[in-house]
């Protein structure tokens, strides 16, 4: 299934976009969407650097499952303010 | 009443947003006003770029809105960001409670302007005086985040450098 990725801040940075979609498996975890995002772009891995997800406009944990069209979106901890 | 939420470029009224709040039944207004700071960890800032994932920075002012609402038995809630390039002195975000009573109006004010640092999806990034490379200023990531929990499930590492700057209340 197919799922949309927004990066933001360092995140969007990282990744040169700040947005694309990517294939993933069904049951497919946030978590799981997130690391194979730090495959893809091994600096968002640097011990330290602490990613958070939100799934459809929501924080989500890592273990919320993500559906076909879902909107995730990877960013650094927030920093408003 | 709804809560007044907004995310905006143009510099904050504040005295509008108290003046929309503000009704007879209220006999206390509380406020919060963030301003740039013009030095952060000993270095001179210039200005700050505040950018928002901003659909959802509207719905998540919305919750926090509504919570403090139930939380605090308060009703007239206004919670205003702005985003863009900001100078030192500028104010960043606005918060005013008002109700019937001071310490609710106190309480849901100084809640707000915890619950926004904590879950609101904006971030800045700061342009030094010394004319440096501008840096992204890091929240403090909550105890268990996901790349943690995620990596701990596979057995990796945690401990480590930091990549960039903390934010420093």
């Amino acid at each position: 299934m197919r799922i949309r990725l927004l990066y933001f801040a360092l995140v969007a940075e990282i990744a040169g976009c700040q947005h694309e979609e990517m294939e993933v498996g069904d049951a497919t975890s946030a978590g799981e969407v997130l690391l194979k995002v730090v495959d893809r772009y091994p600096r968002l891995g640097t011990p330290g650097f602490q990613p958070l997800l939100a799934v459809n406009r929501e924080h989500a944990s890592p273990e919320r499952e993500v559906r076909e069209g879902d909107e995730v979106a990877i960013f650094p901890p927030v920093a408003g303010g | 009443m709804k809560p007044i939420c907004s995310l905006q470029a143009a510099p904050i009224d504040t005295a509008g947003l108290i003046r929309r709040l503000v009704t007879p039944a209220d006999g206390a207004v509380a406020s919060f006003f963030g301003v740039v700071r013009r030095e952060h960890l000993g270095r001179g800032v210039h200005h700050l770029e505040y950018h928002a994932y901003r659909e959802m920075a509207l719905l998540e002012m919305k919750r926090i809105a509504r919570r403090l609402q139930r939380e605090f038995k308060v009703e007239r809630i206004g919670l205003v960001h702005r985003t863009g390039s900001l100078n030192v002195g500028e104010i960043s975000v606005a918060v005013a409670v008002a109700a019937p009573h001071r310490k609710a109006a106190l309480q849901a004010c100084a809640a707000a302007i915890e619950a926004i640092k904590h879950h609101l999806p904006v971030w800045k990034r700061e342009f030094f005086t010394d004319g440096g490379a501008p840096r992204w200023v890091l929240g403090s990531a909550e105890p268990q985040t996901p790349l943690a929990a995620a990596k701990k499930h596979e057995g990796g590492a945690e401990d480590g450098a930091e990549i960039s700057g903390k934010e420093r209340d």
